[in-house]
């Protein structure tokens, strides 16, 4: 029991830390690649209609074709391909099952019976509209986080930001959103560390109960933490003249390459939905 | 309005309005001037900081900057604001909270960027900051994995190159080895001879006496103990002994353990060599 609850511990401690290294992953932002290149105006625009896409798109096949294509795009970009599927695949089940599961079975959707799951002498019955349904659901979840995280790493965090800004999002939205980021990474900064300095203290054979008493632990201190934390950089960050209107170094500039990227975009996505429409 | 730049008179500040930082302070400092903070852990010099670097804001009594109340409201002016920020310059005492870019570089000109300074003239002074602090190194490394001395002077490089007027420094040498502390200290010292103020919050009575022509002493009741010129109050050991300053030092000598109060002054090596 002992061993059991330690080790879900430690993977969910490194479950958090591949959580921070993904969506944080800057490193990925200078690289040389395809969609590195792309004014960020551009191309936010243009994973906006790539989520669009995403949402509406009814057909199965065609899903998998955006996702081979944002596949493709985190190739071009110089991403390791083993690493995005690592990374993204860790979100998915956490968006998509809690949501879906209930909608499987037939008491919330009803229909066709597809499997029947006998547990605690309770019929639970899978209906083939629920699993159709949530297979689709599943499948949209995991072409947007494909794209967003994509977004993501090949954007710098204030240039997102800057664009953002641009498109007419409210200073507050914003600003909100970049303390957000800043919370979460911070969060899971103080998750890790303190698990260090725990396994310091008192070796990886951490008990249990031992554990719980460790005050440390209680997560709402470790919220409290980087909350504070958080508090504290943004302090440092308006000590330096920051003011919600991010100024970044390289000025955004359009090359007609990005026009003609953006255009592609354009007519992939109303071909895709046209497809998708008119086969139904 | 004369040459003071702060001014606060019976200051109060206290965290979330219970954890008391400051009792009653009262402070001026003249431009110009090097003044330091001295004081044991806890006795409210990063507060006072924080509080003339416009971060948080008295309880009670008031903070005058150029002859100016300072209040929370005039920051939401981004006139107010940027000028502000432009004279005035805080190295923070935590250099991880300082440094949050993805490179270095970028962690550097983060400041100046914002309060719209020319890019050509961030780049020369990237490069003069990059040459003293010999970080060149370390330009396109990420922040967080750098040496505690690295991270440092980065956070110092990060607030030296928006050249403020004040420069407000929170323990700029703490872990830093005695060369990389010699070069800090010469670029403060030249910064103050070119018309800056510099305010340094430290624990090293080492430098104390270089970077300070006024000394701050605080006390453990978070008010000033004393102040005064820094040889009046280096001599008094007393004083410096009541606030952790100097400790009683004890030592073997021929079988025996003599115990006598000791403060760090004179050992450095460096030091002996400039004069
Ligand atoms: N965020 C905070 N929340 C609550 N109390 C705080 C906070 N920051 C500081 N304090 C308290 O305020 C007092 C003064 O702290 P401050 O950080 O100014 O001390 P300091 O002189 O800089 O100490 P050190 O030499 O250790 O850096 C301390 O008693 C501390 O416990
Ligand atoms: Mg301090």
């Amino acid at each position: 029991m002992k061993k059991k609850s330690n080790f879900i511990r430690r993977s969910l401690i490194s479950a958090l830390s591949f959580l921070k290294d993904s969506v944080f992953a800057e490193e990925y932002t200078s690289r040389n690649g395809f969609l590195q290149g792309i004014d960020p105006r551009l191309k936010v625009a243009s994973f906006a209609l790539f989520f669009i896409t995403a949402i509406f798109l009814k057909r199965a096949e065609l899903l998998i074709l955006l996702y081979g294509l944002c596949l493709l795009l985190a190739l071009f970009s110089k991403i390791n391909l083993g690493w995005f599927l690592k990374r993204t695949w860790l979100f998915i089940p956490v968006f998509s099952l809690l949501i879906v599961i209930p909608a499987l079975f037939d008491i919330f959707t009803p229909g066709e019976t597809l499997f029947t799951l006998n547990i605690l002498r309770a019929k639970l019955v899978i209906s083939r509209q629920g699993f159709f349904g949530a297979r689709l659901f599943v499948m949209r979840v995991i072409v947007s986080v494909s794209f967003a995280v994509l977004l993501s790493i090949t954007t710098k965090h204030f240039a997102l930001l800057k664009t953002f800004r641009i498109f007419g999002i409210p200073q507050v939205f914003v600003m909100t959103m970049g303390m957000c980021y800043r919370y979460i990474y911070l969060f899971l900064k103080v998750v890790e560390d303190t698990y260090l300095a725990i396994k310091s203290r008192v070796g990886t054979r951490l008990d249990y109960k031992k554990g719980q008493h460790i005050v440390a632990w209680n997560i709402s201190a470790l919220w409290n933490r980087s909350y504070h934390l958080g508090e504290d950089v943004y302090g440092a960050m308006l000590s330096r003249g920051y003011t919600a209107e991010p100024v970044i170094l390289d000025d955004f500039k359009t090359k007609s390459r990005d026009w003609l990227w953006l255009f592609f975009v354009v007519i992939f996505f109303v071909i895709i939905l046209y497809i998708d429409r008119r086969v139904l | 309005m004369s040459n003071v730049v702060f001014e606060l008179r019976d200051v109060y500040f206290s965290y979330l309005g219970k954890f008391e930082a400051l009792c009653g302070v009262d402070i001026a400092i003249e431009k110009g001037k090097k003044v330091s903070v001295i004081g044991a852990n806890g006795s409210g010099k990063s507060t006072l900081l924080h509080l003339l670097d416009g971060l948080i804001f008295a309880d009670k009594g008031s903070v005058k900057f150029q002859g100016k109340e300072l209040s929370e409201r005039d920051f939401n002016d981004e006139d107010f604001s940027r000028n502000f920020r432009r004279s005035v310059g805080l190295v923070f005492q935590d250099p991880d909270i300082q440094l949050f870019c993805p490179t270095v570089k970028e962690d550097i000109i983060f400041g100046p960027l914002q309060l719209g300074i020319e890019k050509e003239e961030i780049k020369k002074r990237l490069d003069e900051l990059v040459t003293i602090l010999n970080i060149g190194d370390l330009l396109n490394r990420p922040p967080h994995e750098l040496s505690i001395g690295e991270k440092r002077k980065v956070a110092l490089a990060s607030s030296l190159i928006i050249n403020p007027d004040v420069l407000l420094l929170d323990e700029p040498t703490a872990g830093l080895d005695p060369l990389t502390t010699r070069h800090i200290m010469d670029l403060l010292i030249s910064a103050n001879a070119s018309g800056k103020t510099i305010i340094t919050s430290t624990h090293d009575l080492h430098i104390v006496e270089e970077i300070s022509d006024l000394v701050y002493v605080f006390s453990h009741e978070k008010k000033i103990a004393k102040f005064g010129q820094v040889d009046l109050i280096l001599e008094d050991i007393e004083l410096l002994e009541a606030n952790n300053l100097a400790h009683i030092h004890s030592h073997r000598h021929k079988d025996k353990i003599h115990i006598h109060p000791h403060v760090h002054l004179g050992h450095h090596p460096e030091e002996e060599n400039l004069r």
